[in-house]
């Protein structure tokens, strides 16, 4: 792994992201019902004292509000005067100054709406990554060590579940189970109403008081997956000839497994480790919305539904940069850890 | 291309040896097969109409208006109606033909009222709404059916042309390799780092899609996943001497990926099915569940979802979707954990 390996594949990354957002840039570019067809719609609903039904087709929607020349500056104020690839450079020359635009819901820069949303995805992320390590890594070893006991088929059931369901149902039945019917959880948010005026300890309470059910749907589905490949390279591992070896010399059963092939087991994990660099921005927008959390997935989807396309594009250029990174690091963390490995 | 060797035979074996997925298939394909005739024993209309001497079978045919049967509308008939008035004008002992009505006399579309309450009603025998009613007053189960036959249909037509691209691509990519697998690799990373149904959500806000239309954004944006494994497997295979020999004879590139390169690439490819399957129906249920997904009124699980997170009181819309969905969903990933253990079983050493 050298330098010039990492500067090509950094290098690599930009006709990527270019690809990425240009594709994404043109369909919000063809969309009737665009930040125009809104403003005109709001003007017009104004305009006609009630609230005006018009269909997601604005073309239908009769300019009366507005005059020509008024159209004609929102849409230049919204870019859309000109073609896709020149708006889309416009847009690019204002990225490369981090200069993301601003919104057409909220009338204020891209990055404060995100800057807004960040603290809430921040904790999730955070927490859930770190659950998902505290839970996976010890659950795996011993699944491991115990195959085919009691222990290991019954949190297979468990993990299986997690497998297969998607976390937003997991989602809805924990919200129906214990928010609704039992009520031992709040049904959504992330903090109380009256949270400023708690103590700091009654604070954290409370916060996770609100988090717990969304923390198990979020953690759910990494759960799985993390924990299985836990089990099974661990597993891989112990039938390795060099443990069998360790265990021929004389060494116990728990120091053969943790000096020697513990170690080398945390190789796959490494794979997907890179991606824990977008944990603030990971909030699924399904679960967000079931849980009524403002995070930075609920964002996006908020973003969609107003068509408020600078805020949909910055999360999307965010995200994308995030995760090209997060493969990057992935590829780093595995060359690291196992000298096998050789990127060239 | 369909010989079945030996050892696609031993691996069949291996898959019926694994109980759970074993059955686990029966019971889908079982489910499968009672859900596309549905109509038959879940819906409005009747099995047989015994009118005036003559019989009616209207389950499959255009709709009988009202007037068919001596009503006073033109409308399609309201065959339980109809059952309660024959039934009545019997009682009274005039002669009245009959009516035989499916086990659940409610099809998916058609909305029923009680006396009492507001819906979403419950459960009841009583009315035969053996799951209760979602808000609109349809009944659940209708729904439920309806809406598996629509998730397994969509999602395995999803998976089949989603795979015929990606298949098609990744095999040439190892085949050709040079500048088109550059190329190719490009678009390939392009097009896995676009976030799926984002971007699908983006697509659907703009066109309200069709069952084709919103399949055709789906394969457009999710055609990539099976790329890599054909590309690699193609490029191993390429390099094995019978493909060579089939070059040397004067074979086409498409005769030799499609006699021989897929064949030998069956097993990958049949592997990945029931994710896919599986993956089809929870972002079908996500977009529906969001609203961009199929149009309304098409029943849909996403949407029985929705009205039931909506309405958590009705216990019964989101409780009957979501013990469906992990049903389901937990029964596809045992037949896909069976297919894979068959296909390439792992022999572990216990430490005692």
């Amino acid at each position: 792994m050298s330098a010039a390996y990492i500067i090509r594949r950094l290098l690599l990354m930009i006709p990527t992201f270019l690809g990425v957002t240009l594709m994404v840039f043109a369909i919000t570019r063809f969309v009737p019902g665009g930040p125009v067809e809104r403003a005109l719609q709001e003007a017009q609903s104004m305009a006609d004292g009630e609230g005006g039904e018009a269909s997601s087709g604005g073309n239908e929607l009769r300019a009366g509000a507005l005059s020509k020349d008024q159209i004609q500056m929102l849409n230049e104020y919204y870019g859309f005067d000109k073609p896709v690839l020149v708006s889309y450079a416009l847009w690019l020359k204002k990225l490369v100054v981090l200069d993301l635009g601003d919104s057409t819901r909220w009338y204020e820069p891209v990055w404060q709406t995100i800057a807004r949303v960040l603290p809430v995805s921040t904790f999730y992320g955070l927490v859930s990554m770190l659950l998902a390590y505290l839970i996976c890594i010890p659950l795996g070893i011993i699944k491991a060590i115990k195959h085919r006991t009691t222990l290991d088929s019954l949190s297979s059931i468990l993990i299986f579940i997690g497998y297969a369901i998607p976390g937003f149902i997991v989602a809805v039945l924990l919200m129906s189970c214990f928010s609704f019917y039992l009520e031992w959880f709040p049904s959504g948010g992330f903090i109380s109403d009256e949270f400023e005026d708690l103590g700091v300890f009654a604070k954290v309470i409370d916060l996770f008081y609100h988090a717990t059910l969304p923390l198990i749907a979020y953690t759910i589905g990494s759960f799985a997956v993390m924990t299985m490949l836990m089990k099974n390279s661990l597993m891989d591992n112990l039938a390795a000839d060099y443990v069998r070896t360790a265990m021929a010399k004389g060494f116990p059963f728990r120091t053969a497994v943790f000096r020697h092939a513990l170690r080398n087991s945390l190789i796959p994990l490494a794979t997907h480790f890179g991606s824990n660099i977008s944990f603030f921005i990971g909030g699924s927008f399904l679960i967000e919305q079931i849980f009524d959390i403002d995070g930075f997935g609920l964002l996006g989807f908020e973003s969609i539904v107003e068509r408020d396309y600078p805020v949909v594009m910055g999360i999307l250029a965010i995200s994308c940069v995030l995760q090209l990174l997060g493969n990057l690091l992935s590829d780093i963390c595995v060359a690291s850890v196992d000298p096998r490995v050789q990127f060239e | 291309m369909f010989y079945i060797s030996p050892r696609l035979l031993r691996r069949f074996e291996r898959f019926r040896a694994i109980k759970r997925g074993y059955y686990s298939l029966w019971i889908i394909l079982a489910l499968i097969a009672v859900s596309f005739v549905a109509e038959l024993w879940i819906n409005n209309r009747a099995l047989i109409v015994s009118y005036e001497g003559r019989l009616y079978f209207p389950t499959y045919t255009e709709m009988y208006p009202g007037n068919t049967f001596g009503l006073d509308y033109v409308h399609e008939t309201d065959y339980l109606e109809l059952q309660k008035n024959m039934r009545a004008k019997k009682e009274k002992g005039e002669k009245a033909g009959w009516v035989l009505m499916p086990l659940v006399p409610h099809g998916p579309l058609d909305t029923s009222s009680r006396e009492e309450g507001y819906a979403p009603y419950p459960p009841s025998i009583k009315y035969q709404n053996y799951l209760g009613t979602d808000s609109t007053g349809r009944d659940v189960l209708a729904r439920l059916i309806y809406g598996f036959r629509m998730a397994m249909v969509f999602s395995i037509v999803l998976m089949v042309f989603s795979y015929i691209i990606g298949i098609a691509v990744g095999c040439m990519m190892g085949f050709f390799g040079g500048w088109f697998d550059l190329v190719m690799q490009r678009v390939v990373e392009i097009w896995s780092n676009v976030p799926f149904l984002y971007v699908v959500m983006i697509v659907s806000s703009i066109i309200v899609p069709s069952f084709w239309m919103l399949l055709a954004i789906m394969v457009f944006f999710g055609w990539q996943g099976m790329t890599y494994y054909m590309r690699s497997q193609t490029y191993r295979e390429r390099s094995r001497l019978y493909v060579l020999s089939a070059q040397s004879l004067g074979a086409s590139p498409l005769r030799i990926i499609l006699k021989h390169i897929l064949p030998n690439s069956l097993s990958i490819i049949v592997t990945f099915i029931p994710f896919a399957i599986a993956g089809g129906i929870s972002s079908l249920t996500a977009l529906d569940y969001l609203g961009y997904g199929l149009p309304p009124p098409t029943p849909s699980w996403g949407e029985l979802l929705d009205q039931g997170v909506e309405n958590l009181d009705a216990w019964w819309v989101a409780g009957s979707v979501v013990v469906m969905l992990v049903l389901i969903l937990t029964m596809v990933t045992f037949v896909g954990e069976a297919v894979r253990e068959a296909f390439d079983p792992k022999k572990f050493t216990v430490y005692e």
